[in-house]
């Protein structure tokens, strides 16, 4: 059990805190999943594969702590909104480019383009949220997603195109915040 | 111009992988020929390595030590009511506090019968004014039994072993061999029909470690073994620690005092309730694309959510150390 739970802990964490952006809460958060998980173990029949199963667990944790914190979770993004410098912003406008193919390694090296990425995936609504974080973050396939939500795989499909496009606008706003307070 | 949604379902599952190998081939056509597609193909694929290319987060040091903690917390919660201990406890507190309460008036009732006794006048004497210092009311103070200095003495606990097994007879005979082999003295009983053989026994902890140690070579023939034990009336019990290893037994035995084998036998209680919770190999089977977590699921360290010491295999004999006694019962598997 311990070597299940060291296995999967910082998979889930990640996932976690990339849905509700708090660090305190993600961990809560995970060790709940966790310990539903062992509770209700006897449950699990293999219908689904144990890794979509112990995720859908902490997914659907994740989503009700969202829901129940919506609104305190709003005020707080409004309050830190970002303000990228001119180098953030250049990247970003580089990552929105249509015109080339950026390198995902400049993200890692600039933590305040993590940020702006981070804030503006908090800003999604979160069952569009919940698929980009993973598909894009954990990596799963749409099969695996439509399992974990419970959904089907159409709408898999489109949650995650409407995500992807909410998700530009959203960062293209951030970047004309960015310019218009340049200038 | 706003984008068809039809068409950026398509796109994004495109960049995704996650279209059929025709469909994959069209797309990558259309694209080379229509710079509109190829420009959205562009910025969904940069705006997916965004999120992609986020640092990856690692759960806190202490998230495991946590889990532990509130998984043992809600064992014990939920095993509670169930065991209907607490009930009975207080419906036994309930009826001391009665006898108690009952026991009290009837002490008044005497007391008071004794007074009356001392200073009723007697029918024919004339009643004296009082005079200072005479015929105030007689003051009787409650008689307290001399305050006796609590001393809470480890004094051992009791135990009981039941061991199922399908070869009584053999697991006999290494028993009985451990025994004389520890220099145990043992107080056998045997109900053949039953196939039933009971060893009574008391020695020291460390005596009946190593008793339990002795036994570790047959112990997984066992088809079923259950500790429990109890202390005296200050330590709570009585703990049943169901499917119990030989490690785990004498983990519980030779712990420090009585206080600490009930808290280690109440630990093994809940980890091995929560073993037995796992689910079958056919289940396990299921789980996840990955073998090597089902074979982790299957073999379930019996200690691994149970920081406690380390089985001593070194056993020395104590001095001084009160005396355990322990009820060795072999049951034929029926």
């Amino acid at each position: 059990m311990e070597r299940l739970i060291i296995k999967y802990q910082n998979r889930i964490f990640n996932v976690v805190l990339k849905m509700c952006g708090n660090s305190d809460d993600a961990a809560e958060l995970t060790q709940e999943a966790f310990v539903k998980v062992i509770e209700s173990i006897e449950k699990f029949k293999g219908r689904s594969s144990f890794y979509t199963w112990l995720f859908r667990i902490a997914v659907n944790l994740t989503l009700n702590y969202c829901q129940r914190h919506a609104r305190t979770a709003t005020r707080s993004l409004d309050a830190e909104d970002m303000e990228p410098d001119g180098t953030a912003n250049q990247s970003l406008r580089d990552f929105l480019s249509d015109e080339r193919a950026v390198d995902p390694a400049m993200v890692a090296q600039s933590r305040e383009l993590c940020d702006l990425a981070m804030d503006a995936l908090l800003k999604l609504e979160e069952p569009q949220r919940a698929v980009v974080v993973l598909r894009d973050i954990e990596g799963m396939n749409y099969t695996e997603i439509a399992d974990v939500l419970n959904i089907e795989l159409g709408t898999v499909r489109s949650r995650l195109s409407r995500a992807r496009s909410n998700l530009r606008e959203i960062l293209e706003a951030m970047i004309n915040e960015g310019g218009s307070k340049d200038r | 111009m706003k984008a068809d949604p039809k068409i950026d379902e398509l796109l994004c599952s495109f960049v995704d992988g996650e279209l059929p190998p025709r469909q994959q081939t069209e797309i990558q056509r259309l694209a080379a020929r229509d710079p509109e597609i190829s420009r959205r193909l562009r910025q969904l694929q940069n705006c997916r390595a965004l999120v992609s290319a986020l640092p990856r987060s690692e759960a806190p040091g202490e998230l495991f030590e946590q889990i532990k903690v509130a998984v043992e917390r809600k064992t014990l919660l939920e095993e509670q009511p169930a065991s209907g201990v607490s009930t009975a406890g207080v419906i036994h507190l309930i009826a001391r506090r009665f006898l108690a309460a009952a026991a009290m008036i009837a002490l008044l009732g005497v007391l008071g019968y004794v007074v009356y006794q001392i200073v009723a006048p007697v029918p024919g004497t004339e009643v004296q004014p009082p005079v200072a210092g005479i015929g105030k009311p007689l003051r009787v103070e409650p008689t307290q039994p001399a305050a006796v200095p609590i001393v809470v003495a480890d004094s051992g606990f009791s135990g009981r072993l039941e061991i199922q097994t399908a070869t009584v007879a053999q697991a006999d005979a290494v028993l009985k061999r451990a025994v004389e082999q520890n220099g145990l003295s043992a107080l056998v009983a045997s109900d053949d029909a039953a196939g039933i053989r009971t060893y009574k026994l008391v020695s020291s902890r460390q005596g009946v470690g190593r008793l339990i140690a002795s036994l570790q070579s047959i112990w997984r023939s066992f088809d079923g073994v259950t500790l429990r034990i109890e202390g005296p009336g200050q330590f709570a019990g009585p703990v049943t620690v169901q499917a119990i290893t030989s490690g785990q037994a004498v983990s519980i035995v030779t712990s420090k005092n009585t206080a600490a084998s009930i808290e280690t036998a109440r630990s093994y209680a809940v980890i091995n309730a929560m073993t037995q919770r796992t689910p079958g190999r056919d289940v396990l089977a299921a789980i996840s694309n990955d073998v090597a977590v089902a074979q982790d699921l299957a073999t379930i360290d019996d200690k691994v959510l149970i920081a406690g010491p380390e089985a001593d295999t070194t056993l020395t004999p104590p001095k001084g150390e009160p005396n355990v006694s322990l009820t060795i019962v072999l049951l034929h598997t029926r």
